[in-house]
């Protein structure tokens, strides 16, 4: 009976997918089905990954040249801010946890819907108002600040847009907040009868670790925010050191927030990359403990950290020696983890399909990305580097190699279950490898520039660092047309795609025994669990190829 | 059993599962909170850091009798939220007195905005407001009421918001649009009514009682 | 639901009742007399003694409120630790943030 449910074998009564029960514009407005508001996610972070990724073009575009052929400083201030602002808050940490999280979180732990459905709605409208205000600060005139808001530049000096700008992200905070509210009511309390805590799936875990960050760091933000906006609007001088106050607070506030937000980013997508590399492994993961042990001390110590971005702000020396060894520490969860994605393939049955191919490429790239930060939390290199390409470099292996690489490996592995379509796999190899080429192309040459001087945010720099520049924006031509590519085929595959089956990869887990698409309520009847999760082979054994029930049936004692 | 069946919401088979859930989501926005005005006061704590003596004379300035009275208007509509959320888990038989509590605590909420009001007036004829216009001398004295015009606004916020919480439940309670017994927003909006006593509680001390002694 | 269902049951509820408001006023009490103590303890010159006795009084208040009228006490396992987190991540807030502040030059 157990078996046969987690199969899917139980024939289930006809009635419309989720995506066809209902077809008005209001039962997508108003509807509060998970799997619904993951779709109005979706296609909200696309737009603005795509906004943002406008902004950028045009900044890669001005770097061609030394002089500033193309926009004015003004100009190619407000470009990079809106480009930041926009790629943290509306794409990155909404990307992976309000989309496959919102999409999956319920379907992977046998539940009905998440534990809040009406605010979940909310939290999605939030997310619209708060783009709203941030959109308006760009066409209004835009905003300056870069994504940081640094007092007290941004609280007396500037002079464009900071309040809508600053309204917009404080807004977007309470749409995260209240998705971390729902995620972590619905882990602990509508888990399938026998699904507990170490049967859950990693991703379940990452979901989980991300949304307590954001109850607990987004409120600073608020706070930091708050603040900036207090003093334009109200006059009130918290960091307005003529008048005794202290604009380092601002920086403390902000990254006490903006610190764990790079986990925030980074944790989801290590959750898919845990899903993914088993399943064409045909492995179990290595060290599912800890793998779960990894990610709580992740979460936990990323708040511990925030200061290794205020070695140079005029922070005491003391602070600096705490921060930079308690940043070391924040290596250790993170280099165990990419360990046992490596020991995970060992002996295994490796195929290369696409989200295998994001997925690996996530590893190496995170693994660039986070070793090149252990340059950073070291003080005598960070203070050397501070405000360079080096850093841009650092940041952008960790967030757009690795939790962009990782969101379009969900995409791929998911695609099929979300909308019940195949699509034309050569076409997914060769974006996944073009994504990574063009992305090595774009980042690799700035950690030189960096590492020789170069400093971010200017919009004109010495001819010697030509070189390096335009192969960086060589490099994001090819990366945009491999961003836009999947737009492409999986645009097509929603209308001429094969119809997909239950589960096209031969995974374990609850969401591949529901239909693709799954039904408004997702089971039929309640799953019951009564294995851990990666269950690909039996325990003690080399992997196989078989599909994971039939595993299953060789494993029952 | 068919007050369960009108308070059960999707998507739960189970109410006291629900129930449950909806306590817990609560306490977990509520750690939320306690971050939000902890930042506050941890700005609050840095200034006064650097510029003790100011501190102690813009405390000064504050009018005690306001504070401290609004202190106690407030720890009695916790009183009268705890006993509408205990009564309301008691019996259904004690609906007047979760309806008269909620009344209670909803007005005494109203209260203290009202003597809020009358101390926000005072302040600002006191030139109490940061700006060029600003009474006192010493230099950080402005940073205190920076802080206290900030942290009292977004606290009478919060406090309005409990205000209409707890009205809209007093009236959807009244009309027997839900039933009182075991209602589990009641037990909600208490939770977040005390947390917002709790700020108070905490901003007691720091706005009304510096440089009392000296 | 209907106020006249249980007559049978008028003088246990009312005993009840009377236990309700005892419990509660009791603790009302408690929390009124800290708040008088913490006013009159600002107005002794202890110097550093006097800020702390107010933050003191303030944290018992607030564990009073947190325990008794927001039942913390007799919550589960899991609500008690969700209470906990938020004071636990403010804490690290306060202690690193100090690091810097009071060992500032």
């Amino acid at each position: 009976m157990t078996d046969a449910l987690l199969a899917g074998e139980l024939p289930l009564p006809p009635h419309p997918d989720y995506l066809r029960d209902g077809s008005t514009v209001w039962s997508w407005l108003a509807t509060t089905d998970h799997k619904r508001i993951a779709i109005l996610y979706a296609v909200t972070i696309t737009v603005f990954f795509f906004l943002g990724g406008a902004a950028i073009t045009a900044v890669r575009l001005e770097l061609f040249e030394p002089n500033g052929w193309l926009l004015t400083s003004d100009t190619y201030n407000k470009l990079f801010s809106f480009h930041g602002i926009i790629m943290v808050w509306f794409f990155l940490v909404p990307s992976i946890p309000n989309t496959f999280g919102n999409f999956l979180l319920p379907l992977m732990i046998g539940a009905p819907d998440v534990a809040f459905p009406r605010l979940n709605l909310f939290s999605w409208y939030l997310t619209i108002a708060a783009g709203a205000f941030t959109v308006y600060a760009l066409v209004a005139g835009g905003v300056d600040t870069g994504w940081t808001f640094y007092t007290p530049y941004s609280s007396m000096f500037s002079n464009t847009h900071v309040f809508a700008a600053a309204a917009g992200v404080f807004v977007v905070g309470f749409a995260s907040i209240a998705t971390g509210v729902n995620f972590i009511a619905t882990t602990h309390m509508l888990r399938a009868p026998g699904m507990t805590w170490f049967r859950l799936p990693l991703f379940v875990w990452a979901v989980y670790a991300t949304s307590l960050i954001m109850v607990l760091a987004t409120p600073v933000l608020a706070i930091s925010l708050l603040l900036v906006i207090a003093e334009r609007v109200l006059g009130l001088p918290i960091f307005d050191p003529a008048r005794g106050g202290d604009p380092i607070l601002f920086q403390h506030l902000f990254w006490f927030y903006s610190h764990p937000a790079v986990y925030i980013m980074v944790l989801p997508a290590m959750g898919v990359v845990s899903e993914i590399i088993p399943c064409f492994a045909r492995r179990r993961i290595f060290g599912y403990d800890f793998m779960v042990y990894a990610m709580l001390a992740i979460a936990g110590i990323g708040f511990f950290v925030w200061g290794h971005h205020m070695f140079v702000s005029g922070q005491s020396a003391l602070a600096s020696l705490v921060f930079s060894f308690l940043s070391f520490i924040i290596a250790v969860p993170s280099a165990i983890k990419v360990f046992n994605w490596t020991a995970s393939l060992y002996r295994g049955q490796i195929s290369f399909e696409s989200p295998m191919l994001y997925a690996l490429g996530f590893v190496g790239l995170f693994t660039t990305g986070g070793l090149s930060g252990l340059f950073l939390a070291s003080i005598p290199v960070d203070i050397h580097v501070t405000d360079t390409y080096f850093v841009v470099a650092h940041f952008h292996y960790i967030m757009v190699g690795g939790s962009v690489s990782a969101f379009f490996a969900g995409l791929h592995f998911w695609w099929p279950k979300v909308t019940g379509k195949l699509y034309p796999e050569s076409w997914a190899k060769f974006a996944a490898i073009l994504m990574y080429a063009g992305f090595n192309m774009t980042f690799l040459p700035q950690f030189f520039a960096g590492y020789l001087g170069m400093p971010r945010r200017y919009h004109t720099y010495p001819a010697e660092f030509q070189i390096y520049n335009v192969m960086s924006s060589a490099g994001a031509a090819v990366l945009a047309v491999a961003y836009l590519l999947p737009l492409g085929y999986l645009g097509w595959s929603l209308f001429y795609g094969g119809k997909a089956a239950k589960n096209p990869w031969g995974a374990t887990g609850l969401e591949w025994t529901a239909t693709s698409p799954p039904p408004p309520k997702n089971f039929d009847r309640q799953p019951r669990v009564d294995r851990g999760p990666y269950d690909y082979h039996a325990q003690g054994m080399s992997a196989g190829t078989d599909p994971p029930e039939m595993q299953s049936a060789r494993d029952t004692r | 059993m068919s007050d369960e069946s009108a308070l059960l919401r999707e998507p739960w088979f189970d109410f006291g599962r629900q129930r449950e859930a909806g306590k817990f989501g609560i306490w977990v926005f509520l750690a939320s909170e306690t971050l939000f005005f902890g930042a506050l006061m941890l700005t609050y704590t840095v200034c006064r850091i650097e510029h003790p003596e100011a501190f102690a004379a813009a405390g000064r300035e504050t009018n005690i009798w306001y504070g401290t009275i609004n202190t106690a208007v407030l720890l009695t509509s916790s009183l009268t939220m705890a006993v509408a959320a205990q009564a309301s888990e008691q019996s259904a038989r004690l609906r007047r007195l979760v309806l008269s509590c909620l009344l209670l605590t909803a007005m005494l909420g109203l209260a203290f905005i009202a003597i809020k009001g009358f101390e926000y007036k005072e302040d600002i004829d006191k030139h109490l407001v940061p700006g060029a216009e600003f009474a006192l001398p010493q230099r950080g004295a402005e940073l205190f009421y920076g802080f206290y015009w900030l942290v009292t606004g977004v606290h009478a916020i919060h406090l309005s918001i409990g205000i209409a919480l707890v009205s809209r439940l007093f009236w959807v309670l009244l009309r027997r649009e839900l039933p009182a017994k075991d209602n589990p927003e009641i037990e909600v909006t208490a939770l977040y009514w005390h947390l917002v006593d709790i700020v108070w509680i905490f901003l007691y001390p720091l706005i009304y009682l510096p440089g009392r002694a000296s | 639901m209907s106020d006249r269902e249980e007559a049978g049951g008028d003088a246990r509820s009312s005993d009840g009742v009377r236990r309700l408001w005892a419990r509660n006023l009791l603790i009302w009490a408690a929390l009124l007399v800290l708040l008088l103590l913490s006013l009159v303890a600002a107005y002794i010159p202890m110097g550093r003694v006097t800020t702390a006795s107010g933050i003191v009084v303030a944290a018992a208040k607030s564990t009073l409120v947190v325990l008794l009228f927001m039942e913390l006490a007799s919550a589960k396992p899991q609500i008690r630790i969700a209470a906990i987190s938020g004071l636990v991540f403010l804490v690290a807030m306060f202690a690193l943030t100090f690091v810097d502040v009071l060992a500032r030059p």
